[in-house]
């Protein structure tokens, strides 16, 4: 093997003088040698080594002799020496993802990007909801326990109403496997809403609009169908996956993509509630119909929503599919549908004292 | 080697950092740190500090970051223990003392008693780790001094509501520098707090009334003072350092790093710190007669990494 020499500037780690070295070395770089002007040489063993790369310049550091450092301006030398280097497996995972180029770690990067984006829309949202399946009944109640003791703080039980209303559903099969419990509470605004722990409130006005006691079916078997399905619990892992992902994803990056995040996340819980609610209804219908009550209480149900919401929502926007959808969607399956009818005056009896 | 005594020297710091280089290396830090759930956290600043220092030059000879991800690690791993013997302070004087006001505020006590050992340690280490022609820089200040100066300076700032504030942080600033070592080269800072606080009083007021413009002047006239203060002795050789900046300058630094971010949804942020990195080199001047070529290597290497990581984690911003 024939020896190659080289002019490299030294600094020896004692001060911060430099002199002119010649380097010796043979082609596999095996033990170079530093010969400096006044006759001194001595061997670096490529085991010893650490460089930095700027451009064609070489700064090689070696670690028995603190501070001592060798700079060598050659472009052949410092591609041979990072070749050696990797051979000897002596770069760590940066500097040879580094050495791709900015083109190849961008493609790498977007590719990774575009993974977790599928995994976060279609592998994340079912695995967070199988995780539920961990999730003890009791955890369900707990959550819903107190966000139903500070709901009640501010709202007021219409307790007469109540009763009647706790007589309405006895009458009906709910599909639930834990107790349900009802509370009518006064309220201008027309909604209705059920919490995990098996609670369903009902909001005075909603009563007040409705027509006919399929109507109230209705609404309690799509809201009995959101605890039945767990659905709230479901949402609560959904988007906790989704944050975690998220502030996985920004361990490094600024401000402006957090927002953006943010607002990702936001909008994609939406769409979870969309398809939450879709299954709420067609459940809710199969009640209806398991309780051989009509089923077109469920489409009554949704015109008297629409009344309320004539103002255009954005789909994007709303939580609740844009109504004229849902009432669409039941009216294919209704069409599809045998069911049976029968008059239930009991229900009736009680739906009108509830108007009262 | 000649020892010219005081024969004036030449000094030009130039910064070679460029923004595509930089964005490779914080999308490597990334896609790494995500691959390992962050627990690559630590080599990731290590290069990042790696690249800027070695992209910084004085005389064509560059500065040189040897600290290690595997020691900021270590670093990171005692933060982490602090802050669950922070937690477990205030769940024992919560459930003694059922009191949360009087556990957040042992909180407070608790990291108000930190800071001046994170600032100490943070300094330690990264001086330590910095060398410039095969020669490291050292911190050789004194922790029990600097902490019983910053208790006293903190306790003054509340008796005065506030006001000695600017005292505390120039008192931090001259005490700090003044431990810094270059090899036998002396670091030296001779900024006071009323001055500072007359450059903070003149820039909020002018800012106000100009309705913000003058911002950019203020930030020039803080960066010049820090700068101008700034003094490195060996022997009975000197050198001053001072600003060139001006708010013209910070201005088109500032909005231009704006737009820049903004309209790229925050991936230029890499382009924006390499400039914001080469103005400040870029104006700032040494004049002297110490001869850089010459001087010796007197500092001990250090191996704790705690500072370094308190100063992230505390968030305590010394320029």
């Amino acid at each position: 093997m024939t020896n190659n020499t080289l002019e490299a500037k030294y600094f020896d780690g004692k001060s911060s003088s430099s002199q002119q070295i010649t380097l010796v070395f043979n082609d596999k770089l095996n033990k170079p040698r530093l010969q400096s002007a006044d006759g001194i040489s001595f061997v670096w063993y490529l085991d010893d080594l650490q460089f930095e790369q700027y451009g064609n310049l070489l700064e090689i550091r070696n670690k028995n002799y603190s501070g001592a450092l060798l700079k060598i301006e050659d472009k052949d030398f410092s591609t041979r020496f990072f070749a050696i280097m990797k051979q000897n497996k002596q770069l760590d995972v940066h500097t040879r993802l580094m050495h791709l180029g900015l083109t190849k770690i961008t493609a790498i990067a977007v590719g990774m990007l575009g993974l977790i984006v599928l995994a976060y829309f279609f592998v994340l949202p079912s695995i967070a909801e199988k995780s539920v399946a961990l999730l003890p009944e009791s955890f369900d109640n707990e959550i819903g326990n107190v966000f139903m003791d500070t709901f009640l703080d501010e709202n007021e039980i219409d307790s007469t109403k109540t009763k009647y209303l706790e007589q309405f559903a006895a009458e009906l099969n709910l599909n639930n496997k834990k107790p349900l419990r009802f509370a009518v509470v006064q309220s201008e605004e027309v909604n209705a809403f059920a919490l995990p722990n098996g609670q369903i409130v009902v909001f005075s006005a909603i009563l007040k609009d409705m027509k006919s006691s399929e109507e109230l079916a209705a609404l309690l078997g799509h809201e009995a169908s959101h605890i039945n399905y767990r659905h709230s619990t479901k949402m609560l892992c959904r988007n906790l996956a989704g944050y975690m992902v998220v502030s996985l994803l920004l361990s490094d990056v600024n401000g402006v993509m957090a927002v953006v995040a943010d607002n990702a996340q936001q909008l994609h819980s939406l769409s979870y509630s969309r398809g939450f609610e879709q299954e709420a209804d067609e459940q809710g219908l199969k009640i209806l119909m398991d309780n051989k009550m009509n089923p077109n209480g469920m489409i009554q149900l949704f015109e008297q929503l629409e009344k309320e919401h004539d103002a255009y929502i954005p789909k994007i926007i709303s939580s609740h599919p844009l109504t004229a959808e849902r009432k669409k969607n039941m009216k294919t399956i209704i069409s599809s549908a045998k069911y049976d009818v029968q008059q239930n005056n009991k229900l009736n009896t009680i739906f009108e004292h509830i108007k009262e | 080697m000649t020892q010219d005594t005081k024969q004036t020297q030449n000094y030009f710091l130039q910064f070679h950092g460029k923004g595509s280089e930089f964005f490779s290396i914080m999308i490597v830090n990334w896609l790494l740190t995500l691959v390992t759930l962050g627990l690559y956290y630590p080599w990731a600043r290590a290069k990042k500090l790696r690249y800027i220092y070695g992209q910084t030059e004085l005389n064509n000879e560059r500065f040189h970051f040897a600290g290690t991800g595997k020691e900021m690690f270590k670093g990171f791993i005692k933060i982490i223990l602090l802050y669950f013997i922070i937690i477990a302070i205030y769940a024992i004087i919560f459930t003694m003392l059922k009191s949360p006001v009087l556990a957040l505020l042992a909180i407070y006590l608790c990291i108000f008693a930190i800071i001046p050992f994170a600032i100490h340690g943070s300094l330690r280490y990264k001086m330590s780790r910095t060398s410039y022609r095969g020669v490291r820089f050292g911190y050789r200040g004194n922790q029990k001094e600097l902490a019983i100066n910053f208790y006293k300076w903190v306790l003054l700032t509340i008796v005065t509501l506030g006001i000695y504030s600017f005292w505390l942080e120039m008192n931090i600033r001259r005490y700090t520098h003044q431990n810094i070592r270059y090899g036998n080269v002396a670091f030296s800072n001779e900024a006071e707090g009323g001055e500072y606080f007359w450059i903070i009083f003149k820039g909020y007021l002018l800012t106000l009334i100009t309705f913000g413009i003058y911002s950019f002047w203020w930030q020039s006239d803080i960066f010049a003072y820090y700068i101008d203060n700034m003094e490195m002795t060996k022997d009975d050789q000197k050198i001053k350092c001072y600003s060139t900046a001006t708010g013209g300058g910070f201005f088109e630094l500032i909005i231009i790093n704006l737009l820049i971010t903004v309209f790229t949804l925050g991936f230029g942020a890499a382009w924006a710190e390499m400039r914001t990195q080469k103005f400040i080199w870029d104006n700032i001047k040494m004049e002297g007669d110490i001869n850089i070529e010459d001087i010796n290597q007197t500092e001990e290497e250090y191996k704790n990494a705690l500072g370094e990581d308190a100063m992230d984690f505390f968030e305590i911003d010394l320029a």
